[in-house]
């Protein structure tokens, strides 16, 4: 019984895995085609993303000169697998949990920390200096979007007094989170671009490094890579409508029907920015990151914090 | 090989993936290959499907362009044009798709590339031999070309220098030659550079110029019919014969709106460039307000200014050391050739002038003098400009002696010492510097043209 | 079974892996053989029913030897990672040290005497730990913990080229070695400038 609900649960994860890039890739032609002007045509985007896989594809996977030729071919599988991991950790219904562990929040973390190693090792690898720039870049990045994000999660952790997913969601019953935590979900969000290295914060691979860490990576490993960093951001948004929007609460439809169209309000958004917010740059990210970010989401699991000791009463 | 077919089948259908490599006498068309909906200009070789040759080469940046043409992966092919339908000597590409009609560009990108795909034609081989560039096999212990930590030249390539960083340790530095076809750079320029992490510290021009003029001049005669309707011949016209003011403040408008979008694709809004390019296309006296629509949007749009202001100051007593131009205006120098000219003094023309000398100075010089200049073509009916021998062109002053584009050129290595990677590149962006116009011995090319 | 399988593996993985690292020539590579070694140690923490320190290991490591493989390639003379190098050094004391510890441990494994008390079902560890950690060792902790933040600090102000006395690269040196001028011109100077001129180190 126990064992067929797991299985079900890794193949929803699947499901939703592949369903979420692909929304993810329409969504970016959609709005992008808008924000240029263009005429929109929907249906006529729906194919667009396989069509470039195709194109992909066909390509062969080229070398540099001296790669390291192991690590390279590591890293987009690496990003991809610890994207599904962190989409594992969430529930997408009650009980519908693929990695059923009681520290669900520490494994996302865990899971989205070592995406940093991913970066870095695409940008690292192929000896290169365009790419090589990239990586150093995400490392600066990384360290200045980690400790917001894991703070804001332990604070969205903290009414639910559990540092699993499920009891996050279930405390969210009378209140959510992004009402409890008004700081939380924008503080979260502008963390999960950074991880997803997107838009307004898409560092390492910016056009002032043309492509940069993925500059020299081409065929399987390029469609690899870039689906995986759009599986990252799908995670990112699935664990952000799971703590901050609770999760599959909501009435008349069943949890799981919550449970998407919450990510779906997540991820729209999220997508979009690289259309409207510019590159921003690093070292003032940095910088804005360890002045304002940091001590913002301080701020959220002090009020948190607060609110669960005057719960607690 | 069923899975081959289905997936060339499915490919067909998407736009051509092109990397484009621009010389000379192709700015006029290079810009708006990416408002075709056929073509998708990527940013690295390694996504490309065709490379697209445009434009006349010298000997230096054939070489360049064949290093650019063996990073593509297979498989690949090449599409060339060039203005006259002549090509060097040393023309590398031999199975190149040539194209004389530059409408018919995108057309023939995507033909190739389905045959490409489909297995029709074979992918273009390598050119320059796959060999190291220092012999290293066999040697050292472990046949990697050094001994110990530090000695011999490991895989062919020098190790990385150490030197003092910001904070006064000692870390690893590299030097790197960039350029001439990096995406965010103008065509043909090549810096050698020092960096340490992403941090710029030392900055060279390793040759004078991209362009050799003997090609310059062999583009010039050739080019004919088609040189005279673009915008650098307007200009160049009106150093020496009168000019409808609205045609050349059209063209410094259209100018201005295709650097705003190729600036804001380098800044990572790529869609909001392609639609300030289809507004460039399109741009008329008459229907100046998507322009200043566009001025507002710019003003508002904080990760902009975020991303430029304060970045790579030009000083005044440097804007001063310039021939003029925007660069120079954008630091508080009024120098602009049209206020000499009493066809613009009729007009009531003032020069744009802003104080800062940063890259949002210089964005907001531009964005304003587009504005100004729709205006002044839609007052200025159908008066014409007094050849004084001097014209303000869109990078700035034609006709003197030496070109803005050439003496941004020489400043760039002070200026970008110190910033980092990102930094520098906005600065590069935001002069826009002319390569063209930097190669040519000024006024010689003046006269070439104009005669 | 499945524990018991899964366990070699992850122990065989992390005695393999930290091997690898100092067979590694690239520093990048060896921090991540070690990030490796270190995520297997961390499973195998999850599976003996420590779920959160295993996984925070994980987490940590991970930020942990990405920064300690650039420092490497940023500080050594081999720039880049570049050259082959060997990550192992005065073989002989290596080999006598690494025996004699590893004789230790296995002596500690063998014949120790480890307790047998089984935890009581419906422990969660992770709660424990937090009242460990705040309750009786709080001060422990919470001393560690501020005198690292202190020790950080300090790093970053000695290697920040903007310091207290100027900027490095402007020549900035702290008052002791500054050269002060003749005491006549001290009192010109102050007169000029309101800040007084302290100088305790030079004796006229």
């Amino acid at each position: 019984m126990n064992a067929l609900r797991v299985v079900i649960a890794v193949v929803s994860v699947g499901a939703v895995s592949v369903a979420g890039i692909y929304l993810a890739a329409w969504v970016d032609l959609l709005v992008g085609r808008a924000v240029a002007g263009l005429e929109v045509r929907p249906l006529d985007a729906l194919s667009a993303p396989l069509r470039w896989g195709a194109a992909t594809a066909l390509k062969t996977r080229t070398t540099t000169e001296r790669p390291d030729a192991e690590t390279w071919a590591l890293a987009p599988a690496l990003l991809a697998a610890l994207a599904a991991v962190g989409l594992a950790a969430v529930p997408l219904a009650p009980g519908l949990l693929a990695a059923d562990v009681a520290n669900g929040i520490v494994l996302f973390g865990a899971a989205m920390a070592l995406v940093v190693v991913a970066v870095f090792l695409q940008g690292w690898s192929p000896n290169s200096p365009l790419p090589m720039i990239g990586g150093y870049r995400f490392i600066a990045e990384g360290l200045s979007y980690e400790i917001p994000l894991a703070v804001v999660l332990i604070a969205a952790a903290l009414p639910a007094r559990s540092l699993a997913i499920a009891p996050i969601v279930t405390s969210q019953e009378h209140l959510w989170n992004i009402v409890r935590q008004p700081l939380g979900l924008p503080l979260y969000l502008m963390a999960g671009l950074g991880l997803a290295f997107w838009g307004p914060l898409a560092l390492p691979e910016g056009q002032d490094l043309a492509g940069g860490s993925s500059l020299e990576t081409s065929g399987v490993s390029r469609i690899l890579w870039r689906t995986a960093q759009l599986l990252v951001l799908v995670a990112v948004a699935a664990m952000g409508a799971a703590v901050f929007l609770g999760g599959w609460l909501g009435p008349l439809f069943p949890g799981a029907a919550w449970m998407i169209v919450k990510t779906i309000i997540l991820l729209v958004p999220l997508i979009a920015t690289r259309h409207f917010v510019a590159r921003v740059p690093t070292e003032r990210y940095v910088v804005v990151s360890w002045a304002i970010l940091i001590p913002l989401s301080l701020l959220d699991v002090f009020i948190a914090g607060i609110q669960a000791l005057v719960a607690a009463r | 090989m069923g899975v081959k077919a289905a997936l060339a089948r499915l490919a067909a259908g998407a736009p051509a993936r092109c990397f484009a490599v621009v010389g000379a006498e192709a700015d006029e068309i290079a810009p708006w290959l990416r408002l075709d909906p056929e073509l998708v200009i990527v940013d690295s070789p390694r996504a490309a499907d065709v490379l697209l040759v445009l434009g006349q080469l010298d000997d230096e940046m054939v070489r360049a362009a064949a290093g650019v043409h063996d990073a593509l992966p297979p498989p690949r092919g090449v599409v060339s044009w060039s203005p006259g339908g002549e090509r060097p000597v040393s023309w590398p590409f031999t199975d190149d798709v040539r194209v004389d009609d530059p409408a018919q560009i995108p057309a023939a990108c995507r033909r190739l590339r389905d045959e490409l795909l489909s297995g029709r034609r074979a992918s273009s081989p390598d050119i320059l031999p796959d060999i190291d560039p220092a012999p290293w096999r066999g040697v050292g212990p472990f046949g990697q070309g050094g001994a110990g930590m530090t000695g011999g030249v490991p895989y062919g390539r020098p190790l990385a220098a150490r030197a003092d960083d910001r904070d006064g340790l000692k870390l690893d530095q590299i030097l790197v030659r960039v350029g001439p076809y990096l995406p965010p750079f103008p065509s043909g320029l090549v810096l050698d550079v020092k960096i340490q992490g992403d941090v710029i510290q030392e900055v060279s021009i390793p040759t004078p110029a991209a362009v050799a003029p003997d090609l310059i001049s062999a583009g010039a005669h050739s080019a004919g019919a088609h040189s005279l309707t673009g915008e650098r011949a307007l200009f160049n016209a009106a150093v020496t014969q009168p000019v409808p003011v609205a045609d050349i403040e059209v063209a410094r408008a259209r100018h201005h709106l295709v650097w705003l979008a190729e600036a804001l694709r380098v800044s990572g809004l790529e869609a909001y460039g392609r639609r300030v390019l289809k507004l460039a296309r399109t741009v008329r006296p008459e229907a100046a307000e998507p322009v200043d629509d566009l001025s507002r949007w710019l003003r508002r749009n904080v990760s902009l200014r975020w991303g430029t202001s304060g970045v790579g100051m030009v000083s005044a007593s440097r804007a001063a050391a310039l021939p003029g131009g925007p660069v120079a205006r954008a630091a508080g120098d009024g120098r602009d050739a049209r206020s000499l000219d009493p066809a613009y003094e009729r007009l009531g023309f003032t020069p744009v002038v802003l104080e800062d000398g940063d890259a949002l100075a210089r964005w907001r010089v531009r964005v304003d003098e587009a504005q100004q200049a729709l205006a002044l073509a839609q007052r200025a009916g159908e008066s014409l400009t007094t050849p004084i021998g001097l014209v303000e062109g869109p990078c700035g002053p034609i006709g003197g002696e030496r070109s803005t584009s050439a003496a941004l050129v020489t400043m760039l290595p002070e200026l970008l010492v110190g910033m980092e990677w990102g930094d520098a590149v906005t600065t590069v962006v935001s002069l826009d510097i002319d390569m063209a116009e930097a190669a040519l011995p000024h006024d010689a090319a003046v006269a070439s043209r104009a005669s | 079974m499945i524990l018991n399988v899964t366990f070699w593996a992850f122990s065989a993985l992390a005695v393999f892996s930290g091997w690898r690292v100092f067979r590694a020539d690239s520093m990048v590579r060896a921090a991540y053989w070690l990030l490796l070694s270190f995520a297997a140690v961390g499973i195998i923490l999850v599976l003996l029913k420590a779920e959160f320190l295993g996984l925070i290991l994980i987490l940590m490591m991970g930020g942990e030897m990405t920064i300690m493989a650039v420092f490497m390639v940023a500080f050594m003379m081999n720039p880049a990672g570049l050259n082959p190098m060997t990550m192992v050094h005065r073989n002989s004391v290596a080999i006598v040290a690494g025996v004699v510890s590893f004789l230790a441990i296995a002596a500690l494994g063998l014949f120790a005497r480890f307790p047998v008390a089984r935890a009581p079902a419906g422990v969660d560890p992770t709660r424990k730990l937090g009242v460990e950690l705040l309750g009786n060792s709080m001060l422990v902790f919470q001393t560690a913990g501020v005198t690292l933040l202190a020790a950080m600090i300090a790093a970053i102000a000695i290697s920040s080229a903007r310091g207290r006395y100027g900027d490095a690269d402007q020549g900035s040196v702290e008052p002791d070695q500054m050269v002060t001028a003749p005491a006549g011109d001290v009192a010109a100077a102050a007169a000029h400038d309101p800040a007084p001129v302290i100088s305790p180190g030079v004796h006229q």
